[in-house]
């Protein structure tokens, strides 16, 4: 039973991060229609750039946080006006193709900047054991936790009741219709970027304080389509819960199947996700028309 | 300008080209490839393999993603299929290379059905997305079934003869590599020219509309997946033969988007496109060394010291700038040429 809880626990911990950067996905391809294949190159780079700023600053972890969003945020920005706008009105195929080579840009580029070595990067938090119901954390897997929570209030809280957000729904409903009625669709795309890359700075910054920095973070981001794929791409409650249950699903088919499944496990859902329902667990049913 | 281009039996209207000129050029382009060994050196005869190796992969991606609007992102367990079945058959069990290499081929295509299935009913980014997870699935499975594929200690391809030569090195390796390449092209000219490719065309251009004119989407989209990862899988074969030592780090993701780049910088949907995309892309790693080495301020240690890097950041870059501002690549580029040289100074 304790290896259970335990499997669990961290299997939840390592969910959150897939549920954060899930949401990232979502953000984009529910404004935008594309899917971003950058965005764990996005959380590589943000914390990459947060380990910088707290080892010149020597920061503790909120105000990282605090100075890292709005430099993510610019990043986010900066990448859709020089990469993305320009392909505006090509085929979605061509733009996919514009991330992932924006992707494979980003990834060498981190890389040339702060070499190949892994980091320690605490991001400023204490690495006292605290333990919840019998089961051990650290202050930073609560924080992912936490963090997770918060993103999915905040970012409903915006959709639901914000003018900007109330634009995006719109504009992710019915693109044509929102832009008869006046909204801006594409200062609706830059911030669907800037908002994603806001929440891939925190979950870069949490995973690595977790894990560790290292250049091959931008892997997670791959680790997460599951996450956004069971909970159907489009559906901000459904990336974060998907987040979790891949994470667990991970952790426990890697402690009781074998080694290695960690890897997989999530890969191997997304087919059978795929196969059963192309939907997902929250996503809205496409209905096509000829 | 040409003019009176008439087509006067049925005959004419199949053939793969009716114009001397271009059969011409054709021949002399195949003599010289075939005269090459004499004339290049040993280094350059592994970079011309490479790239032959390559256009086989690029034309057999192109079925897939560029004739029948399947993306795949999963070129590198493709590949990896091929190139293990056939290092295994090879080095394990001493099967003669003339039967590994179409085993490697066909091995990726009863590997192909275990994806093509699920992947019928997904369309445009999730098919993506299921290719890219069936890649490391497959990487997962050669990592761990180490009795079959020797694991994590990767294998040792050796001992292939053919005809008597030793097809893993010089120009025997060549002229193997020479004549796949051309077959490859070959049968998928003529290929895209049947029934079957035109009913691939019309699945890529509207797959709704395709299946009222009573194409089985089914069907001929299982057979794009079966005969593009069969020739992925002669690639594959071909790269192990080359590389002489394969592990599952040779089969990472930058190949699969190597190739989606070297046929969207040729041309999407082109077969003479992917040819010049793979050809161009597979001399870029030369050119990036022999530009750093032009840099002042030690360029060739920069490039040394991150050669995965700069390579990836150049094709990242080549695949941006091509989507950007020239979305029909290369192949695009050359028929803006021609017009513009054949209809000079009319030209608008």
């Amino acid at each position: 039973m304790q290896f259970f809880l335990l499997l669990t626990s961290t299997g939840l911990v390592s969910g959150a991060a897939y549920g954060l950067i899930a949401i990232g996905f979502t953000l984009i391809y529910k404004s935008t229609g594309v899917v971003n294949f950058a965005q764990g190159e996005l959380v590589m780079l943000t914390a990459y750039i947060a380990f910088s700023l707290a080892q010149w600053l020597g920061l503790s972890f909120l105000p990282l946080v605090a100075l890292t969003i709005p430099i993510s945020m610019a990043l986010g920005l900066a990448l859709e006006r020089v990469f993305i706008r320009p392909m505006l009105g090509e085929p979605t195929f061509a733009i996919v193709m514009v991330t992932v080579g924006l992707a494979v840009i980003l990834r060498g580029l981190t890389i040339l900047i702060w070499g190949s070595e892994p980091f320690n990067f605490t991001a400023g938090m204490p690495t006292r054991v605290v333990v919840l119901a019998g089961v051990p954390f650290y202050p930073a897997q609560l924080w992912l936790l936490a963090a997770l929570a918060i993103v999915v209030v905040a970012v409903w809280l915006f959709l639901k009741f914000s003018r900007y957000g109330v634009a995006m729904r719109a504009a992710a409903g019915n693109e044509t219709a929102a832009l008869l009625v006046g909204v801006d669709v594409s200062e609706i795309h830059a911030l669907a970027w800037m908002i994603s890359s806001a929440i891939a700075a925190i979950a870069g910054l949490l995973f690595a304080a977790n894990f560790k920095l290292a250049p091959d973070m931008w892997f997670q981001g791959l680790k997460s389509f599951p996450a956004a794929i069971l909970g159907g791409l489009d559906s901000i409650g459904g990336a974060a819960l998907g987040g979790l249950i891949i994470g667990v699903i991970e952790s426990l088919s890697q402690g009781y199947i074998g080694e290695g499944m960690r890897e997989i496990a999530g890969f191997i859902v997304i087919i059978v996700v795929l196969m059963a329902r192309p939907f997902g667990l929250f996503g809205s049913r496409e209905i096509e028309r000829v | 300008m040409r003019t009176g281009h008439f087509r006067e039996k049925p005959g004419q209207l199949i053939a793969l080209s009716d114009s001397r000129t271009v059969w011409g050029w054709t021949l002399a382009l195949l003599v010289a490839l075939a005269l090459a060994p004499l004339v290049i050196s040993a280094y350059g005869l592994t970079l011309m393999v490479a790239a032959l190796i390559a256009v086989v992969g690029a034309i057999a991606l192109n079925i897939l993603t560029g004739q029948t609007g399947l993306i795949s992102l999963g070129q590198a367990g493709f590949l990896s299929v091929g190139a293990y079945a056939n290092g295994i058959l090879l080095a394990d069990y001493h099967v003669p290379v003339w039967i590994t290499i179409p085993a490697g081929g066909a091995a990726a295509s009863l590997v192909s059905l275990l994806v093509g299935v699920p992947s019928l009913r997904l369309k445009g980014l999730y098919l993506a997305i299921t290719t890219l997870a069936f890649a490391f699935i497959v990487n997962h499975v050669i990592l761990y079934a180490e009795p079959v594929t020797h694991g994590p200690n990767g294998l040792f391809v050796n001992g292939a003869r053919l005809f008597g030569f030793n097809v893993q090195k010089g120009p025997p390796l060549y002229y193997l590599a020479l004549a796949m390449a051309l077959a490859t092209l070959f049968a998928t000219l003529n290929l895209s020219r049947t029934r079957i490719g035109r009913a691939w065309m019309a699945i890529r251009d509207h797959d709704i509309a395709a299946r009222a004119m009573g194409i089985d989407l089914v069907r001929y989209k299982l057979l794009a997946f079966v005969i593009s990862s069969f020739f992925v899988g002669i690639a594959g074969a071909l790269m192990s033969l080359q590389l002489r030592f394969i592990n599952v780090d040779v089969f990472a993701l930058n190949l699969s988007i190597e190739a989606i780049a070297s046929i969207i910088f040729g041309g999407l949907g082109s077969v003479a496109g992917a040819t010049l995309g793979a050809v161009f892309l597979s001399f870029l790693p030369e050119a990036l060394r022999l530009s750093f080495a032009a840099l002042p301020f030690g360029g060739a240690d920069l490039l040394g010291n991150n050669v995965y890097e700069i390579r990836g950041i150049a094709y990242g870059v080549i695949i941006v700038l091509v989507l950007r501002f020239k979305p029909d690549g290369l192949i695009g580029m050359w028929r803006d040429a021609r017009k513009y040289w054949s209809q000079w100074p009319l030209a608008y």
